[in-house]
């Protein structure tokens, strides 16, 4: 049978290469970096969402989910299986993909086209964010697995300065576009949302869900620089996180504020 | 009464590594014409607007009729088929250029063989190959055949991968087109016979998980095939296809 290759192209070959048909493992890695923005770290980005929401309880129910987290099994373990390591991954093959796309938005001005620009700009964005935000709430500063009752106090720290809030907010904003624009496009690559109809309606569920997530971040976000918990204690001891969120507020929250 | 006139300018190149200039033409205006028409215009009397004698541009063309696929070109910027570019819709003065992602012939001909070659590379044909009477073919569904309809219209322009963001030479994307026609060809009750070939070979490093999911490919499409759906038809197949092959190969 035909089992002769085609003649090889004799010179270099000018222009975009043909489908280099069944070879290499981008496939692969393709799919597991699709895969990976959803689970794990879809999943892990809502529980640190949820989580974060306590802190509109106050530092006591704030410390005590940093608690109940940092006492799961296996707890260090899950942290680099499930979401260090697959963060990294995400992160640096998304920056090669980034890398090879040539986006021509000014060209073709379409909604689909503005989209692919702004999954690329809102990854970056969260990338250069997480990197700072979990060297720097995560691996410096109090150590948090050791000391739940001093997170709520920690950030707060953080959020202190004006352009922080505003890297957060921003990031926040990215984040929570960057995840609900990635369900739509996993569902639409998948093959699970193929007709235009479902695509458009699942649009709709999609940004649904980004508007909720963001808000639901901002809002804890607040809960660290509104009047409500001003001047949390730099850490709060057992007892005052096993009181969780019925412990009476801080002594910071009497001290109006002065500013 | 003043004549009305088309005022066109066109980026031109003498060969594949010379480099490129632009010249403008100005011709009468004709009800009616499309960019096409006008390059005619131009090749019957070859003289720029500024009345230097000058070559006939070298384009490619055929049909007249956005059925052949060979006149794709950037027009005003965006890639579109010149025969159904009416002259009259177009903002003046329009401005032509060769397809940007594929090697330079001439002027606004390019060499568009990669569609061919990926073609090729998916197998995008029913394999019978006429040297005995195989008898009647399989009947084909009537709502079969409206899915495969649409995908059937596809005239091999390019456009489509000209105006993708992942088509290009670090991707080595295959592009839009040939995962429509490999889903055209998966859906055929003979051509169904290649499917997992069609399958493994989007696999391949340039495959259908380059897709970025822009969109444009259906946006610029002169024949309005439905890629976005091939794409992600195309894409779900492969996946299982790939599940499948981790368990049982
Ligand atoms: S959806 Fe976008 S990335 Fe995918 S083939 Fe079409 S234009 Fe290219
Ligand atoms: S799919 Fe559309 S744009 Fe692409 S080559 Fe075919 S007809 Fe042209
Ligand atoms: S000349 Fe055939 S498509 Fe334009």
């Amino acid at each position: 049978m035909a089992t002769a290759q085609r003649p090889v192209a004799p010179t270099t070959h000018r222009g975009v290469q043909p489908l280099r048909a069944g070879q290499g493992n981008s496939f692969l890695l393709r799919k597991l970096h699709s895969l990976s923005g959803i689970v794990p770290i879809g999943a892990f980005l809502i529980e640190h969402l949820i989580s974060n929401f306590e802190a509109l309880k106050g530092p006591a129910a704030y410390a005590a989910q940093v608690k109940f987290l940092n006492g799961l099994p296996f707890v260090r373990v899950l942290e680099w299986v499930f979401i260090f390591i697959p963060l990294a991954y995400h992160a640096l093959y998304g920056v090669y993909i980034w890398a090879r796309g040539k986006s021509n938005v000014i060209y073709y001005p379409w909604s689909g086209n503005w989209m692919y620009m702004m999954q690329r700009w809102t990854g970056l964005i969260a990338f250069a964010y997480i990197v700072q935000h979990v060297w720097r709430q995560r691996f410096s500063g109090v150590n948090l697995p050791e000391h739940p009752g001093a997170a709520f106090h920690k950030v707060q720290m953080e959020l202190s300065h004006p352009w922080m809030l505003a890297v957060y907010a921003i990031a926040m904003i990215a984040t929570c576009w960057h995840f609900s624009y990635g369900v739509w496009l996993f569902a639409a690559k998948w093959g699970i949302t193929p007709g235009d109809k479902a695509r458009r309606r699942f649009g709709f569920v999609c940004a649904a869900l980004g508007v909720l997530l963001t808000v639901i971040g901002l809002a804890s976000l607040y809960a660290f620089v509104g009047p409500m918990y001003k001047n949390a204690p730099a850490d709060l001891s057992p007892a005052q996180i096993e009181q969780g969120s019925m412990a009476p507020a801080p002594a910071g929250a009497q001290v109006p504020a002065s500013n | 009464m003043a004549e009305r006139t088309v005022k066109i300018e066109i980026k031109r190149q003498s060969s594949p590594d010379s480099s490129p200039h632009w010249d403008k033409f100005e011709l009468p205006h004709r009800p009616g014409m499309n960019v096409i028409s006008a390059m005619m215009e131009i090749a019957a009397n070859p003289y720029t607007a500024d009345g230097k004698e000058t070559t006939p541009i070298a384009y490619d063309s055929n049909c007249l009729e956005e059925i052949c696929g060979s006149c794709a070109m950037l027009i005003n910027g965006k890639a579109r088929m010149a025969c159904t570019a009416l002259v009259d819709k177009l903002d003046q003065p329009i401005k032509l250029e060769p397809l940007s992602k594929f090697p330079l012939v001439r002027d606004l001909s390019v060499d568009r063989s990669v569609l061919f070659e990926n073609l090729k590379a998916v197998k995008a044909w029913v394999p019978i190959d006429g040297t005995y009477d195989l008898g009647p073919g399989e009947r084909i569904f009537p709502q079969v055949q409206e899915e495969r309809y649409p995908l059937s219209r596809c005239i091999s322009c390019c456009c489509c991968m000209e105006v993708c963001p992942q088509f290009n030479e670090s991707t080595g994307f295959v592009g839009a087109a040939t995962i429509a026609q490999a889903q055209l060809f998966n859906e055929h009750p003979a051509g169904k016979v290649l499917k997992e070939e069609r399958l493994h070979a989007l696999m391949g490093d340039g495959g259908i998980q380059e897709c970025g999911y822009a969109q444009n490919c259906v946006q610029a499409c002169p024949k309005q095939l439905p890629l976005t759906k091939a794409i992600s038809d195309v894409g779900r197949d492969v996946m299982v296809q790939a599940v499948k092959d981790a368990f049982t190969r």
